[in-house]
This record gives C-alpha cells, sequence and structure tokens, in this order.
C-alpha cells in the first residue's frame, strides 16, 4: 500500500531531478534542448506503485518523472541526461530516448509514436497469456496525431489492456488545445475506439492513482482500454531556452501558484498524516540524495569517441 | 526432396516453418489472415496458428510498425507486412526513428528481430504502387535490406530475415510474385526442408568473360534472358545477384570487374542518389573502378500508367542488351 506520504515523496525525486538535470543547462554539460516536467509531478507520481516489471511503459520527450515511476534507475538515467558512458544507454541514447529494457520502459522523441508500441507490448501480453498492461503516457499535441487514432482503434477492437494517459498541459508547444482539439476534452473522444475514459484533475495525485489503478485493474481483467486525461500546467518552457512568450505572464504566475507539490504537502499536514518538521527532513534527505548523485556522475568518464560506430547492428559491438 | 514452387509458395513455406520452429515468430498485416496475402505469400499460417498469431489489422499502418516495435521489444520476432512498399510512406516514422534506431539509441539493450515483408517493383501500376524504394531505406542506418530474385532463394533469405537480430526490410518483387515457377530460369527446385541463404553475400549466377550486369530482384531475370541472348551474338555476360542492398557485397562485384573490366549496373529503383552511383563509389574508393562503367536504372521520374510510357523508363530485357551493347562499343 502507497501512502499519500509516499506519493509525496516520489514527487520530491521527480522535482529535484528535474531540478539536477537543469543545473546542467548554463554549465553546458547537456546538449541540444532539454524537456522537463516541473509541474506534471503529481500525475507519474500518481502511476507510481501499480506497475509491475513486466508492465511496459512508452513515454515521450518529457520523459525523466515517468522512468521514475516505472523504476528506472536514477543515477544511471542522469548520467545518460548528462551524456556519460555510465548512463543507461551508454550515452547512445541522450535525454528524450531513455530504454531500460529491464522494467520494460522506452521513451522516444516523436510525439504520438508511443502509442501503438504500447500496443504492441499489449499484444505481446496477450499472446503470452498473461494479465500485463501496456501504458503510454503521452501529452495533449499526441492526442491530434494519426498514431493516436491508429493505436487506440486497434487497441479497442482487439480490447488489448492498453492504458493511455493523457498529460493535457493545455499547450502544444505554443498552441492551445482548445485551438487544436475539435472536443473540448480528450477524454470524451474514447467512445468513438469502445475504450474507458476519463478526466482528472492531474494536480491531485490521489485522483490520479484511484484513476490509475481502476484503469489498471480494469485492463488486468480483461476489460479493455482506458484513456485518463490528466490536467495539469507545463511550468517551464517547453524547452530549456524556449522563450515562452505564447503565454501570458499572467496565466504563468497564477497557475504555478497551484503547485502539486504544495498542494499535497498541505493535505498531509492538514490530514495530520506529518508534521512540517518530517515533511521538511524528508525533502532534504531526498535533495541532499539527488546532489550526491549529481556529483557522482560528473566525475565519471565521457564515451570514447572510437565507440560511435558501434550498435548500429547487432554484432557490431563483438 | 525438391519441388518447382514459385515465390509466393516459398515466402509461404518459409514462414510456416519458422513460425513452427519459434513460437515468438508472429505475423501481422493487412489481409495476412483471412485473405492468406494479397499475393498468397501468408496463405494458411492463421489456420495453422491462429489468429493472434497472425493478425488481420486494419489500413493502420503506423500502428502496424508501431505495434512491431513493442513486440520486439517485449520478446517477439515480429513479421509486419506492409502490402506495398510504396505505402511505406504512411508510416516511415516508426521504420527509421524506431526499428532502424532503437539498438542503436539504447546502447545496444534493445534488439529489433523485425521484418518488414513487402512488395515492390513495376507490374504496370503506375506511380503510386509501382516503386522498389531499396535505396530509400538503404540510406538510413540500421535496416537490412534483401531483395530475392528466385524462389530459392525467397525461401532461404526469408529464413535468414526472420532469424535475424537485427531489422531486415524484405522485398518482394510483384512481377516476381505473379512469375510462374516453371518460367524461372533457374532456383524453383527448392527443397522441402528448411534452409538458410545468408543476408549480405551475392550470387554470381552466369559467369561470363566481357563484360559485368550487377542487379537485383526483379531484373535478374530480365538480366539472365539479356545475357542469353547476348552470347549467340558473341558478348559474354557474367551476372550478380547482389541479393542485399544492405550489407552491400561490394567484393563479389569487384572479383567479377576484375576479370572483365566492365561493368553495368541494372536497377530497378530510380538512377540519382542510389545503389547504382554506391556501388561505383564503393569502387573508386577501393581503386579498383572497371575501364567502363554504365549504369541503367530507373529514370527519375515517377513511373508512368500506360505501359508504353512504363517501358520507356524500367530496365528490361531489351533495354539492358542495348545497354550492354552500348558499353562494349569500341570507341
Amino acid at each position: 500500500m502507497i501512502t499519500l506520504k509516499d506519493r509525496y515523496g516520489y514527487m520530491v525525486w521527480m522535482r529535484e531531478f528535474e531540478l539536477a538535470c537543469l543545473e546542467g543547462v548554463p554549465t553546458k554539460e547537456i546538449h541540444g534542448e532539454l524537456h522537463l516536467g516541473i509541474g506534471q509531478e503529481a500525475i507519474a507520481a500518481g502511476i507510481a506503485g501499480f506497475l509491475r516489471a513486466d508492465d511496459a511503459l512508452t513515454s515521450t520527450h518529457r520523459n525523466h518523472m515517468h522512468a521514475i515511476a516505472k523504476g528506472v534507475d536514477m543515477r544511471s538515467m542522469l548520467a545518460e541526461i548528462f551524456e556519460k558512458s555510465t548512463g543507461i544507454c551508454g550515452g547512445f541514447g541522450g535525454h528524450m530516448h531513455i530504454f531500460d529494457k529491464r522494467v520494460k520502459f522506452s521513451a522516444t522523441g516523436i510525439v504520438g509514436a508511443g502509442i501503438p508500441v504500447a500496443v504492441g507490448h499489449a499484444h505481446a501480453a496477450r499472446l503470452r497469456g498473461t494479465d500485463a498492461v501496456a501504458v503510454a503516457v503521452i501529452g495533449d499535441g499526441a492526442v491530434n496525431s494519426g498514431a493516436f487514432h491508429e493505436a487506440m482503434n486497434i487497441a479497442g477492437v482487439m480490447q488489448l489492456p492498453v492504458i493511455v494517459v493523457v498529460e493535457n498541459n493545455e499547450w502544444a508547444i505554443s498552441v492551445p488545445f482548445s485551438a487544436s482539439s475539435a472536443t473540448p476534452t480528450v477524454a470524451e473522444r474514447s467512445t468513438a475506439w469502445a475504450a474507458f475514459g476519463e478526466k482528472v484533475d492531474g494536480n491531485d495525485v490521489e485522483a490520479v492513482a484511484v484513476s490509475f489503478k481502476n484503469a489498471v485493474d480494469r485492463g488486468r481483467q480483461g476489460g479493455g482500454p482506458s484513456i485518463i486525461e490528466a490536467t495539469c500546467y507545463r511550468f517551464r518552457g517547453h524547452f530549456e531556452g524556449d522563450s515562452d512568450v505564447y503565454r501570458a505572464s499572467e496565466e504563468k504566475e497564477k497557475r504555478r501558484a497551484e503547485d502539486p507539490l504544495r498542494l499535497t504537502r498541505d493535505r498531509l499536514i492538514t490530514r495530520g498524516d506529518s508534521t512540517p518538521a518530517e515533511l521538511d527532513q524528508l525533502e532534504e534527505s531526498i535533495h541532499a540524495a539527488i546532489q550526491d548523485l549529481l556529483t557522482q556522475i560528473r566525475s565519471d568518464s565521457y564515451p570514447d569517441p572510437a565507440d560511435a560506430m558501434q550498435h548500429v547492428f547487432v554484432g557490431d559491438e563483438l | 526432396m525438391s519441388r518447382n514452387l514459385n515465390v509466393s509458395q516459398c515466402v509461404a513455406e518459409s514462414l510456416h516453418i519458422e513460425m513452427e520452429r519459434d513460437p515468438s515468430v508472429v505475423i501481422l498485416g493487412e489481409d495476412v489472415g483471412r485473405h492468406g496475402g494479397v499475393f498468397g505469400s501468408t496463405r494458411g499460417l492463421q489456420k495453422s496458428y491462429g489468429p493472434d498469431r497472425v493478425l488481420d489489422t486494419p489500413i493502420s499502418e503506423t500502428a502496424i510498425v508501431g505495434m512491431g516495435v513493442g513486440l520486439a521489444m517485449d520478446g517477439y520476432r515480429p513479421v509486419l507486412e506492409i502490402m506495398f512498399v510504396d505505402f511505406i510512406g504512411v508510416c516511415l516514422d516508426q521504420v527509421y526513428n524506431a526499428i532502424a534506431k532503437n539498438h542503436y539509441m539504447s546502447g545496444g539493450q534493445i534488439r529489433m528481430p523485425i521484418v518488414i515483408k513487402t512488395a515492390g517493383g513495376c507490374i504496370g501500376s503506375g506511380a503510386q504502387h509501382s516503386q522498389t524504394l531499396w535505396g530509400t531505406f538503404a540510406h538510413l542506418p540500421g535496416l537490412k535490406i534483401v531483395t530475392p530474385s528466385n524462389p530459392y532463394d525467397a525461401k532461404g533469405l526469408m529464413a535468414s530475415a526472420i532469424e535475424s537480430d537485427d531489422p531486415v526490410v524484405f522485398i518482394e518483387h510483384k512481377g516476381l510474385l505473379l512469375t510462374r515457377a516453371e518460367d524461372f530460369p533457374y532456383g524453383a527446385d527448392v527443397p522441402k526442408e528448411r534452409f538458410t541463404v545468408p543476408i549480405g553475400k551475392a550470387a554470381v549466377v552466369r559467369s561470363g568473360n566481357d563484360v559485368t550486369i550487377v542487379t537485383l530482384s526483379g531484373t535478374v531475370v530480365s538480366a539472365y534472358a539479356a545475357a542469353e541472348s547476348l552470347e549467340d551474338s558473341g558478348i559474354s555476360v557474367e551476372l550478380v545477384d547482389l541479393r542485399s542492398v544492405v550489407p552491400l557485397d561490394v567484393e563479389t562485384v569487384e572479383l567479377s570487374t576484375k576479370k572483365t573490366d566492365h561493368l553495368l549496373i541494372v536497377d530497378e529503383d530510380y538512377l540519382s542518389f542510389g545503389l547504382s552511383g554506391e556501388i561505383i563509389a564503393r569502387l573508386v574508393e577501393r581503386n579498383s573502378l572497371p575501364k567502363k562503367v554504365k549504369r541503367h536504372a530507373l529514370a527519375d521520374v515517377p513511373i508512368p500508367g500506360s505501359i508504353t510510357l512504363e517501358r520507356a523508363v524500367v530496365p528490361n530485357k531489351e533495354s539492358i542488351i542495348n545497354a550492354v551493347r552500348e558499353l562494349v562499343k569500341k570507341e
């Protein structure tokens, strides 16, 4: 049983992890665009704990927190993001392409591309005759891709155990959801694919957890696919360096004030589950642990340039 | 024991043998199950292995290929049918951003033992149903590209493709799929038992001394007929069937051209930026360019609808004969 305090712990790990990544941008330790999920922690933390190692999860360009929820090792993921040879993909992937075969986690930098991959995992579970489920976490931008429709239709017609979690942060880079979706919600589209659909407050980690647990149970019991639309707000730009002029300052200020970490912390204190001092201590210990990981991976080596031609084909590395 | 079999029978038989010996082999695609494939190359499989292992999908190529990626990451060996290679445009993202790259991007953790089984080549179907496109795939690192020219190779190369831990694009030539076993000059005498033909090894299918023709897939048959005809007029042709574009067996080409010093490359894919230029570039880099070299490929135009127009731009027996004569003409 995962308590609310446990989920708060996940959220703090996720926030601290993203902040650690952020440190690598001005120092130019991380090249290319970095997409952080700060502000969206309650969704990933709500997913945490319900999936087994044989359940698959496919994620997006903004994937670190989903990886943490799935049990991907944080040290080797941080090393990958900081482009080190000790990274989970040996430095061949980079932050958008985290793979962990051990827990069936994968990410893609192509919007919408992870959804049919999750359907493939779900079909694998059916072929094997197990009750494993497959989860695709996507953003609201991906629901307008052809891949979303194709994958949902197959999941629906085959009634496969697929759970699509849509992190609806209302902005596909600069285009608002209201201007790009024919329907006011994603959840209401679910009937088109014989799927269960539900919209939840993605700032409320407990609401996400209840909805996600029900979807997983439904999938395991042969109840077919689910779409969970979890509303949230991206606190930072689309990527680090995004001028983010397309969102009004007042909007950003107002929405950042609704910080899911603060909401969860307040709830723990109000309920009498934890004291402020206990939570301060929890936050400090996680901060210290992530900073320790950052220190460790900073002294790791970079990949050997001589290895760049490895891994194109199996056997190249022999 | 050997029998006379056509290409689609050989592909179906190979798939049957591989599915029998390896329960992780599954097939997904349009019309692969109940119908047995529009060219019959999956016939009988759904009856033997059931609708989950031989899955009739909706017309959703992105989902077919994406599901293949998930199945491969989950320990399966999917064979994904894209009915005509021309349709790859609607799902190329999954092919070149996932299938071709996942092994590399994961630092070797993830394998993609996937066969993309598809049909290409000209049979008079116009611009959107006639291409071969192997040069397009070959340009993208991480894919092996195989295209057999006869029933024997079709069976043995399909076994190798399924066995491969790397992704393989397996292009069946539509003209060959529609050719009767008795009309192949060789290769229709096919053992019943399982065998493999290694991926990446070209075959010298006819020996000669004056000119080397390098080609693959459907034009092997027309080049073979051209070579027989040229022999009668005193031009001795050595014919090399590449069998795969990636890996490209340039060593076998080089061995032959060292003898003939004349090279004609016949390619049913587009002329520019493709296989024919690549072969020549590799020979140049090896300091091994023959005295005379000529390219005879599909002209850089969309493939026209009317058969008189198609014949004007696609290599065929007569155009190959003319190209060889041109090549050996004394200055």
